[in-house]
């Protein structure tokens, strides 16, 4: 996992960009078009990695280009197009979590990747296969537990925990996405990293 | 330290997120606490774990069909006609637009008022003015010395720098209403004004070679070019300056300062990545050398001497590089 973007990198990816931005906000969907190839990949790695759900990660992808689309002239520089355009997918991605949230607590049903309905409750409430340890660990099945684990962070938690330790971002740059200070980003990292761990301290 | 704390930043120090002072603080905490040497064991075992679910690259399809609805979605858009465009850009620059007809009515007001009391009182002391002036003139008309430089708003431009052989005096020929020459040495604060704004203002390159020339041999003997200003054009005449001749001479008055000066380290690795001349960028690799095992600096060999359209700088990168092993 590296550590974002590095200031050189940065310092040469930013010129033609800028140069990209001005020209869409003017009005080219080419120059548009060109910034969603440069950041698709981005947008449904995170969206994929934090809803479990290509068609959730689908949405989130339309909706936050849309609203870059709408939106792109209302940016002004002032931080990086990449923190900005997160800005937009993660405020999404909180919202369907937050949904989700509240239409799971009743059944601890979600959809694989497949898109069939699976019930987690159910498979991990088989913990022999956790305990045993000359058993070899099915990756799968302890994947899925540290989804369930991850699921049962407060949205916020689980949006800090995945910028930081799934997508390697900077806790300066999460703040920054987040409308919060790095210090918050911090505390609320800890307090994930400290409830993950409550719920997974069978697991080894 | 408490374990308390101590247990917060085990977190921020297990994602690189933690000074090296207070690193070295939690790392003494926990020789004497196998409660927090526990704890950290623990945090990477999360960490080892959390990675049994992990990122995935989306798969070509699912981007293909993403993009194809966005595409879809953004044709059905109706494009902007003129008068919406135009609000948008009102809407985006409302808090300049609103304050602009105030500025502008402060402004107009301002200059009338001046205008009048000014011209009433110009008319008056003209008269006797002339009759001063009439007497100066005869004396010696442009040769000053340096003390007598008034502020830098009087001075319209600079046309020539000379050093005089074997001596520590600059002449350097500038205009005001008058084109008028100055002498002094060459720490004289008046000269080095007029060098700083030579290599940044004047129109030829010669001037700008010279003034920064001279600059260049002040900061290279370790004449008090510390943030008197001087080190700060340099790194002006370095980024910007057009003529390639004024980069070079600037690169190497910075020479001195690459190990001690961020700022300066920055800037020279800029002209390394960025200037269109390549000896210019050779002779950027070779005044990296003292500092070359740091972090930015590596970074930045390491993707010239892959990326750099010529082939002898990229050679040149990569042995630096290779003559130093990575500290980490």
């Amino acid at each position: 996992m590296n550590g974002g973007k590095s200031a050189e990198e940065r310092m040469q990816a930013r010129a033609p960009e800028m140069e990209l931005i001005r020209e869409a906000q003017a009005g080219s969907r080419a120059a548009f078009d060109t910034l969603v190839r440069q950041y698709e990949q981005q947008v449904l790695r995170l969206a994929l990695h934090l809803t479990g759900s290509e068609h959730d990660a689908e949405d989130i992808y339309q909706e936050a280009f849309l609203k870059a689309y709408r939106y792109l002239g209302n940016f002004r520089f002032e931080c990086s197009f990449y923190t900005w355009i997160y800005r937009i997918v993660t405020n999404l991605c909180l919202d369907q979590m937050r949904r989700r949230k509240t239409r799971r607590e009743d059944h601890a049903v979600v959809v694989n990747h497949s898109g069939e309905e699976m019930d987690l409750l159910a498979s991990v409430s088989d913990d022999r296969s956790f305990s045993n340890p000359a058993k070899e660990l099915d990756r799968k099945v302890l994947g899925e537990r540290i989804q369930l684990a991850l699921e049962k962070l407060t949205p916020r938690e689980r949006m800090v925990f995945e910028l930081k330790h799934y997508q390697g971002l900077r806790l300066r740059t999460i703040g920054e996405m987040l409308s919060t200070t790095e210090e918050t980003a911090k505390n609320t990292l800890f307090r994930a990293t400290k409830k993950l761990r409550a719920q997974l301290a069978g697991v080894r | 330290m408490n374990c308390e704390v101590a247990h917060e930043r085990i977190v921020a120090a297990a994602y690189g997120e933690l000074a090296d002072e207070q690193s070295h603080e939690l790392e003494r905490h926990m020789d004497g606490c196998p409660d927090c040497r526990k704890e950290r064991e623990q945090l990477l075992a999360l960490k080892v774990l959390a990675d049994a679910y992990p990122v995935q690259e989306p798969e070509a399809n699912l981007v293909a069909r993403s993009r194809l609805r966005l595409e879809e979605a953004l044709d059905a858009l109706p494009p902007l006609r003129w008068f919406e465009r135009l609000g948008q850009l009102v809407k985006n620059n409302f808090a300049s637009l609103t304050a602009a007809p105030v500025a502008a009515c402060l402004l107009l007001a301002v200059g009338v008022g001046a205008g009048s009391v000014g011209g009433a009182w110009v008319a008056r002391i003209r008269s006797v003015q002339a009759a001063a002036q009439a007497a100066r003139v005869q004396a010696q008309p442009n040769a000053v010395s340096a003390a007598a430089v008034g502020a830098p708003a009087e001075i319209a431009n600079i046309s020539s720098i000379i050093r005089q052989p074997n001596s520590h005096t600059v002449e350097v020929d500038y205009n005001q209403m008058v084109p008028r020459r100055i002498e002094g040495s060459l720490d004289d604060p008046a000269i080095r004004q007029l060098l700083m704004m030579a290599s940044q203002n004047s129109a030829s390159a010669g001037v700008r070679d010279d003034s920064v020339s001279l600059m260049a041999a002040e900061c290279k003997a370790g004449h008090s070019c510390r943030g008197a200003g001087i080190r700060d054009a340099l790194m002006v005449a370095l980024r910007y300056d057009r003529n390639k001749g004024v980069r070079e001479k600037a690169l190497e008055g910075l020479k001195p300062y690459v190990a001690e000066d961020v700022r300066v380290r920055d800037a020279v690795l800029e002209a390394l990545m960025n200037d269109a001349d390549p000896q210019i960028r050779t002779a950027a690799i070779n005044i990296l050398e003292p500092v070359e095992a740091d972090t930015s600096v590596r970074q930045v060999l390491h993707s010239v001497s892959n990326t750099d359209v010529n082939p002898y700088i990229r050679t040149v990168s990569r042995q630096v590089l290779n003559s130093v092993p990575e500290i980490q």
